[in-house]
């Protein structure tokens, strides 16, 4: 019964799924991760910026 | 049953005993009865020293684990725990796991016990249960509702359940078009592929992720669950109880015998192994604070288990267990999960229209069977199916000839006094099933 140590590996895979099935609110958030990777892309940001 | 915390562990506990949610839960029954304890109180040498604080959590009478459950069992554990996840993220918490092993079970009410799984919201955040869930409660579901595969052999099998790419490859091209498997199984499976080595959670807080999108997931997750369905249909064994060959007369007599030696005095737990559809269960846990009602077919506790939590019955706890193939100590050194007789041993235990099937069937020898009912430490009621009784005979008749020498009830009947103090021997009216009420020798 996840005890103080049990530590959960979300999974990367997993967490993009949610953003990605969650209907028009999840259109807008993928719409800005991938709009941010091609301004990185771009090298107009950095990939750590925020 | 206590549970130490740490800071943090601390302050997600206060964040979630001033909630609404947990008021409205405990009382329903939904959320385990918990209470913080002085560390002061406690003695020196409980392994809690050094902990922030210390909770008291209400005992649950038996622990059981999926693997045990039938369908319906598994679906509303998942089930409850999405309720959860909804009723926190109204208040600012949310759970951070989706393992069906925090549910345990009041009879046939399901309780969800792990109180250290509610943590405050961390927004942007996405719900860090959902692949736990998918691979412990989802999959398992779909692999029975639309396979017709039992899950519970899986689920043993692995502790962690069943990974998305297993679990695609176990859909056909016309499963992929059911409800939910498009993006919880195959797009599932190929984003972890594709992400296996990548941290997103930074990338997707920036992108604006919100508590909003777990909560539509959550709703998704739980319109889905809800519409998967399993029907126990008629096995071998269903209908067993009612329209057997040996009549009423013979379950009448039953069910007298088992009311005497249930009303002998109050027990802890009843264990009867091989309900079927849980008549006798029901006799003997009148006069018992719990028991456990075992049966090796799924579909027979399924039964059982939709009348009990419609009948919101709180005292028979039904799960599928065979005693020839039983549940194994799992997971770290064995002990993260037990054996059932770990989880707390029977003070009566009944053996109705059992142990042909154990010696028969399974190859069990009568001596071992008694042997471990034995060590238990149980009172018993158990019956003998004699070799002239049909049900012997057609086991019998698959067999070769002379095969279960040891299957007599001369040689059971000493193997038994040579156990027991027999109190009480009846032979039914078919003439062809003896009972026997017996307590360890003093």
């Amino acid at each position: 019964m996840g005890g103080a140590l049990a530590y959960l590996d979300p999974g990367s895979g997993s967490m993009i799924l949610q953003a990605v099935v969650g209907g028009v609110a999840a259109v807008a958030v993928m719409g800005k991760l991938y709009w941010r990777r091609f301004l990185v892309f771009l090298g107009v940001r950095k990939k750590d910026d925020s | 049953m206590l549970r130490a915390l740490s800071e943090r562990g601390l302050a997600d506990w206060e964040a979630l005993a001033a909630s609404e949610l947990f008021r409205e839960k405990v009382a329903e029954g939904a959320l385990v009865a918990t209470e913080r304890v002085a560390v002061e109180n406690l003695p020196d040498d409980l392994p809690t020293r050094g902990a922030a604080a210390v909770l008291r959590h209400e005992r649950i009478p038996v622990v059981s684990y999926p693997y045990e459950w039938p369908f319906g069992m598994l679906k509303d554990a998942a089930l409850l725990e999405l309720d959860l996840l909804l009723a926190a993220l109204d208040e600012g918490l949310v759970l951070k796991d989706g393992s069906p092993y925090n549910v345990q079970w009041r009879g046939g009410s399901p309780v969800f016990v792990d109180v250290g799984s509610f943590e405050r919201l961390r927004e942007g955040e996405p719900w860090a249960g959902y692949r736990q869930f998918c691979m412990l409660a989802l999959y398992p579901l779909m692999l029975q509702a639309f396979k017709g595969v039992p899950f519970q052999p899986w689920l043993r099998g692995s502790l962690e359940g069943i990974e998305p790419a297993e679990m695609r490859a176990l859909l056909g091209a016309r499963d992929r078009f059911r409800r939910g498997v498009l993006s919880n199984v195959v797009l599932h499976a190929r984003l972890e592929h594709r992400y296996a080595d990548r941290e997103v959670k930074s990338e997707l807080r920036q992108a604006g992720f919100h508590a909003e999108l777990i909560r539509a997931n959550a709703r998704k997750l739980s319109k889905l669950v809800r519409r998967l369905a399993w029907e126990p249909g008629t096995t071998a064994w269903s209908g067993y109880g009612g329209d057997n060959p040996y009549g009423e007369a013979d379950a009448a007599a039953k069910e007298a015998f088992v009311a005497e030696a249930a009303g002998l005095r109050r027990r802890r737990l009843v264990w009867d192994l091989g309900c079927n559809d849980g008549r006798y269960t029901r006799v003997a846990a009148r006069e018992a604070d719990y028991a456990v009602a075992l049966d090796g077919d799924a579909a027979v506790v399924e039964s059982l288990y939709r009348r009990l939590r419609d009948e919101g019955s709180s005292r028979i706890l039904p799960l599928v267990g065979d005693l020839a193939d039983p549940s194994p100590g799992l997971g770290w050194r064995h002990e993260e999960r037990r054996t059932l007789e770990e989880r707390g041993r029977p003070d009566l235990t009944l053996c109705l229209a059992l142990v042909h099937h154990v010696a028969l069937s399974g190859n069990i020898p009568v001596a071992e069977l008694l042997d471990w009912l034995a060590g238990l430490g149980t009172e018993l009621v158990i019956e003998f199916p004699t070799r002239e009784d049909p049900m012997v005979r057609r086991l019998l008749d698959r067999k070769a000839p002379g095969a279960n020498p040891d299957y007599e009830t001369d040689a059971f009947e000493r193997a038994l006094s040579d156990r027991w103090r027999v109190d009480r021997r009846d032979t039914l009216p078919s003439g062809t099933r003896i009972l026997y009420r017996a307590a360890p020798p003093a």
